[in-house]
């Protein structure tokens, strides 16, 4: 799963899933005679249907683009607001209510289903793209960029607003010189510790991996856990190896590796030993928690530090609102220096290509990026801001202000890792077996396949 | 007899029809996208012949995932028409308060399949391990769902659980077509239950045991639902099987022409499986 830059309850992944798998079939009071039976067999055998069906229904893509969306009636231009986060939800519609009260010409309205990347594309497929469209720089976002879903946002009035960090991930990950994308929101992921627990065993906040295993040790000779682990959630072994992959590994290294040179034995070796050292300070069963346990069990002091994203932090707050929680980059190498956040882009605002109401879309993206109303949107979502001169006051980050304030940023390592790699599933099978030469193969080898099959 | 035939056509041609809109025409596009490059929503794509199929030949990850689901279905198809079969006998027995215990054991088939996966996800993480660990044993005072060797094991449990209903019901109506004049008459012959059972109950009920065998068998090798919500696949790609591999890689991973390559070539499996079951069950139909 590729949505680590998603702060969605992974469970939504699942709604999308057809019913149940079983067929009700009227139960035969009679007996069956043995030609029924072998007719009935044959029959079924044929309604059992597999996958090839699923999706199939998605039409080859018409070459006009249907003219079903931006209708204008009543004088009214009609725009649809396409977003992926099903917790920030309330927060566009916040806004979005503002922007229609503001642009009585306009009518914005929001788009917000489960799964909506896989939907997104569905979309596309049938060339039914929305207007305007909220979401991650992800490896879908790429995709559909280089295949013309969007427009070039290079001209854009807000552009010029938003941190130039941001804008060069958003490049960087179409590998386009046009911007097909404006950086709204970011997020980061680090270490999140308790203050309490902080305080009470006489620690402070590490600045480089040595004070950061030194801690640790600390930690686990009080007889506490340094790290609340969840390795059942394939998704959060991501969170360890972002913070390590993303400052340690060798300068453009994808591209190389893309370019055949280099490899993942040689370039992730150092990556994958500190991998290791995280793992072996966590607890006796990391491996059978997943993430909503592990928000649960920090949030009541399980362990002293939790390697998760911003995100993780109004869960924890849910199941203990009285925590006092501190943020602090993960200090990757021994040079304070070079230990930048790990920071993504967190929504991203792209404009249908075939819109017919490129004006008005470019409007509500302007208003969007506001301070004013980032502001809102970060308050509530607790995300960081991609416009400049827009702080997060919330006291359970701010030690991750100064990062953003002198731009010490760096990309999560993994957006730049094709999806169908399945990293997260290579990473947690390294956790369960330690196993360090195989891991450092298997991820040569996958990439390997995945590169000869494109 | 014109008219009759008119109505029967009535009948089965919209049905027909319905079927081949929804179910085979998708079938027939999947199997002309197999032999693209198409990534799922790009407006245009090239044709590549026989490449995917290549590929998913030289895929470790299709391997793994077969291995797995063939292990799972075959260990949980015995096991479900084995207990199933036990519970069908109990029930149709002469016991107080009969029709309560049909609507029990058939409950589990009325609940959703993943809100039960859901709710056994939670049972497996917070609840045997306390038990677990009173017992004293290591083993169990774990999360099953998260080990590699054992996570599968899991899902078994799970999927037998609630199979259990569906099959049991089929095989209840099987034994309800069986005449009591022949366990009189075998009863005054002086055979005893064993001698019943194998004598006369299961030849009888033969062709629902076919029935019961392929239609289980052809549903755990397309396990899916219940993968999902208890371990997605891992750890690592330890439960991963054929039906979620094609889902996560294709809708997920962006490889859709790969990995309708991949669900032709599944298609062809599970369909041959099922003859050749056919086949040979009914054979032993006819010699009982």
């Amino acid at each position: 799963m590729k949505a680590l830059t998603e702060t969605q309850d992974k469970q939504d992944l699942h709604n999308d899933i057809r019913g149940t798998t079983q067929m009700k079939r009227t139960i035969p009071t009679k007996q069956l005679k043995k030609k029924a039976a072998v007719f009935a067999a044959a029959g079924l055998l044929a309604a059992g249907s597999i996958l090839s069906g699923c999706g199939a229904g998605t039409q080859a893509p018409a070459a006009s683009p249907a003219d079903k969306q931006g209708a204008a009636d009543g004088g009214k231009v009609k725009l649809q607001f396409f977003q992926n986060k099903p917790e920030a939800k309330v927060s566009f519609d916040a806004l979005i209510r503002k922007f229609n009260a503001a642009n009585p010409g306009i009518e914005v309205t929001q788009v917000n289903v489960p799964d909506a990347e896989t939907v997104l594309k569905v979309n596309v497929a049938k060339n039914e793209v929305p207007d305007i469209v909220g979401m991650g720089a992800t490896d879908t976002f790429a995709s559909l960029s280089k295949s013309g879903t969007f427009q070039d946002l290079s001209g854009h009035e807000g552009v010029k607003t938003v941190q130039p960090a941001y804008i060069d991930m958003v490049k960087k990950t179409t590998g386009t010189a046009e911007l097909y994308g404006i950086p709204l929101t970011s997020n980061a992921n680090g270490i999140i510790y308790n203050k309490a627990l902080f305080a009470e065993l006489g620690l402070t906040v590490p600045k480089t991996w040595d004070e950061l295993m030194a801690a640790a040790e600390k930690i686990k000779t009080a007889g506490k856990v340094p790290f609340y682990h969840t390795f059942k959630d394939s998704w959060t072994t991501m969170i360890s190896f972002n913070s390590l992959a993303s400052n340690l590994q060798p300068e453009n290294f994808i591209e190389d590796r893309k370019a055949g040179k280099g490899t993942f034995a040689e370039g992730y070796k150092e990556i994958a030993e500190k991998q290791l050292k995280l793992v072996e300070l966590g607890h006796k069963d990391q491996n059978g928690k997943g993430y909503g346990d592990g928000n649960t069990a920090f949030a009541k002091g399980a362990a002293v530090m939790y390697l998760q994203g911003v995100w993780a932090i109004p869960e924890i707050l849910k199941a203990n609102p009285a925590i006092e929680l501190g943020s602090v980059p993960f200090p990757a190498s021994n040079d304070p220096a070079k230990n930048k956040l790990v920071s993504g882009v967190d929504t991203l605002l792209a404009v249908s290509k075939t819109t017919k109401h490129s004006k008005e879309a470019a409007a509500f993206v302007s208003f969007l990026l506001q301070p004013d109303n980032v502001k809102q949107l970060i308050t509530e979502q607790k995300s960081f801001s991609a416009v400049q001169g827009v702080a997060q006051d919330d006291k359970n980050v701010t030690g991750l202000n100064a990062a953003f304030e002198d731009g010490q940023l760096v990309d999560f390592a993994d957006h730049a890792i094709p999806g169908t790699m399945k990293i997260d599933t290579i990473i947690q099978e390294y956790y369960f077996k330690k196993d360090m030469a195989a891991y450092l193969k298997k991820l040569d080898s996958e990439w390997e396949k995945v590169q000869s099959r494109k | 007899m014109a008219r009759q035939r008119s109505v029967f056509y009535l009948m089965t041609v919209p049905a027909l029809l319905l079927f081949f809109t929804f179910h085979t025409i998708p079938v027939i596009q999947g199997i002309f996208y197999s032999f693209t490059n198409w990534d799922g929503f790009s407006p245009s794509y090239d044709f590549i012949g026989i490449k995917n199929y290549l590929s998913v030949f030289q895929d470790g990850d299709v391997l793994n995932s077969y291995l797995f689901t063939f292990k799972f279905a075959v260990l949980t198809t015995l096991l479900v028409n084995a207990l199933s079969l036990l519970i069908a006998l109990g029930l149709n027995a002469k016991i107080k308060l009969r029709q309560f215990f049909r609507g029990v054991y058939f409950l589990p088939n009325v609940l959703s399949v993943l809100i039960v996966g859901y709710i056994f996800n939670y049972l497996f993480s917070n609840v045997f391990p306390v038990w677990g660990a009173k017992t004293g044993i290591e083993a169990l005072s774990g999360n099953l769902l998260g080990s590699m060797e054992y996570a599968w094991i899991g899902i078994v449990i799970v999927v037998v659980w609630q199979s259990l209903a569906f099959n049991s019901i089929l095989y209840l109506a099987g034994l309800q077509t069986i005449s009591e004049d022949l366990y009189e008459a075998s009863s005054l012959d002086g055979a005893g239950r064993w001698r019943e059972f194998w004598s006369i109950t299961f030849p009888l009920i033969a062709s629902f045991f076919t029935i019961n065998m392929v239609l289980s068998l052809r549903s755990f090798l397309q396990v899916f639902d219940q993968i999902i919500a208890l371990t997605g696949g891992g750890p690592g790609r330890a439960t991963q099987s054929i039906a979620h591999l094609i889902y996560t890689g294709g809708f997920q991973g962006q490889e859709f022409a790969y990995q309708s390559a991949n669900s032709v070539i599944y298609l062809i499996v599970i369909v041959g499986i099922s003859f050749v079951q056919i086949a040979f069950l009914q054979k032993r139909e006819m010699d009982m």
